[in-house]
């Protein structure tokens, strides 16, 4: 149960989408996908707007696993338990749609894929997916496919594109995950980050901001003792 | 959801990867100097004499046409948990049960041979059977009976002291990384014996001292 703006949601899952702009894909160096990349994130992650971002010791002091990175994404929250969608009724099954910081412990991660082991451990370390500052219903945003999606690091700009640059669109999203997998209420779907990415350090302030949803404001801070 | 006669809550289901010798070697992996993890969403699971549904999308494309079986023990988190030691473990667990980490065996090597995520394959809705109920009291989880039979006949048969990270390091380990809520399902791997099952297939799994999950494959209906 997390309470995101005025509206209280009971996810179940949280699904990303990998590879999904193609700036990033270039930056990255990933092949284009041919159908959607998809992994989870446990809801252990997940954080409100001004909650802090904790950066594990078990990361910091380690020189080879010390990066974390930021990925601003557009998040769509499932309304109602659906299962074989068609394109032509997604929207039906949205309640809303959210700002996402997928944030990614980039070393290990990039350590597990080169020994083609899961993309688990460093997508899912507590309080790595801030979510927020509210929902913007579905009524709001009439396309969700022209919206700026920026990210700051300490005021400076580092993402800075449009979700008309998303290679799977929403439609073609949810008629793919839902051809797996049943979704439930409340159950949010991260729809990938432009590129940009880079990475973060105690201290450091990230404003990840969407057009017509609002600004999500988390700070790192080191874990304690 | 309720497991025998035991509610839980479950927010997340964690998965160990490569935890016997055997079963390692039999899908070519390294053995790991540290745990494997994966996890499974909460759509996958199922109780004892529910059936299994073998998804279309699979059955219907030759390329991706194997679903494995998969038995595991599985241990429920009692109470909420960051950075356990191992010799705390105890506290931390609910009781013991049966699990079947059902998995789309030919997409999972598709996915993990071109550096993808190990999610679609694992997360079917059906594809995380568990029960039949949660045992609290055992005091010894390492030297028991694992044995699963596919319509009768005998296709995986170990035993938990096999395991390469025990209870108590997958504890310490995992809560190392990740809050660990009450309800949550930790499975501790599979020992070696994996193989296809089709639909109309009955699959018996037993462990001792908590019992046998029995669950039928079906075909999705169209």
């Amino acid at each position: 149960m997390i309470k995101i703006g005025d509206k209280t949601i009971n996810p179940t899952k949280i699904i990303c989408v990998g590879t999904n702009y193609m700036d990033h894909i270039e930056e990255t160096k990933l092949p284009v996908p041919k159908e959607p990349v998809l992994f989870p994130k446990t809801l252990n992650c997940l954080i409100g707007d001004a909650d802090p971002i904790i950066y594990p010791k078990l990361l910091f002091n380690n020189r080879r696993l010390k990066r974390v990175d930021y990925e601003v994404e557009l998040a769509f929250i499932i309304k109602d338990r659906c299962k074989d969608v068609p394109k032509d009724e997604t929207y039906k099954h949205i309640m809303g749609y959210s700002v996402f910081n997928d944030v990614t412990a980039r070393k290990m991660q990039t350590k597990d894929i080169l020994s083609q082991l899961p993309w688990f451990r460093s997508k899912s370390l507590d309080t790595f997916g801030p979510i927020g500052p509210r929902i913007a219903s579905i009524d709001e945003i009439q396309d969700p496919h022209n919206l700026k999606i920026e990210l700051k690091v300490n005021g400076e700009v580092k993402q800075s594109s449009n979700t008309k640059h998303l290679l799977f669109k929403i439609p073609d999203l949810m008629e793919y995950i839902t051809s797996l997998f049943t979704m439930e209420p409340g159950d949010i779907v991260a729809t990938g980050t432009p590129s940009g990415i880079g990475p973060v350090l105690p201290g450091d302030l990230i404003e990840a901001t969407i057009e017509k949803i609002g600004t999500l404001t988390n700070k790192v801070v080191l874990e304690g003792d | 959801m309720k497991i025998g006669d035991t509610e839980i809550f479950p927010t997340k289901i964690i998965c160990l990867g490569r935890n016997y010798v055997e079963h390692a070697k039999e899908m070519n992996s390294q053995i790991p100097k540290e745990p494997v993890f994966f996890c499974k969403t909460i759509n996958c699971l199922i109780k004892n004499g529910d059936p299994i549904i073998y998804p279309r999308i699979l059955f219907e494309n030759e390329e991706l046409n194997q679903v494995d079986h998969e038995v595991e023990l599985a241990l429920i988190i009692k109470k909420k948990c960051k950075n356990i030691k191992a010799v705390d473990f105890g506290e931390y667990i609910l009781g013991y049960t049966i699990f079947l980490d059902i998995t789309a065996r030919k997409l999972q090597l598709k996915d993990r041979g071109i550096n993808l995520p190990w999610y679609r394959s694992k997360n079917f809705d059906t594809f995380g059977p568990i029960g039949p109920k949660i045992v609290e009291d055992i005091e010894y989880p390492h030297d028991l009976k694992i044995e699963l039979k596919l319509n009768g006949e005998v296709k995986q048969s170990s035993n938990t002291k096999l395991m390469i990270f025990k209870i108590q390091e997958i504890i310490e380990y995992l809560s190392k990384y990740i809050t660990l809520e009450p309800g949550d399902i930790v499975a501790t791997g599979t020992p070696s014996g994996v193989g296809p099952i089709h639909s109309g297939d009955l699959i018996e799994a037993t462990i001792d001292k908590i019992g046998t999950l029995r669950n039928k494959v079906i075909l999705e209906e169209e």
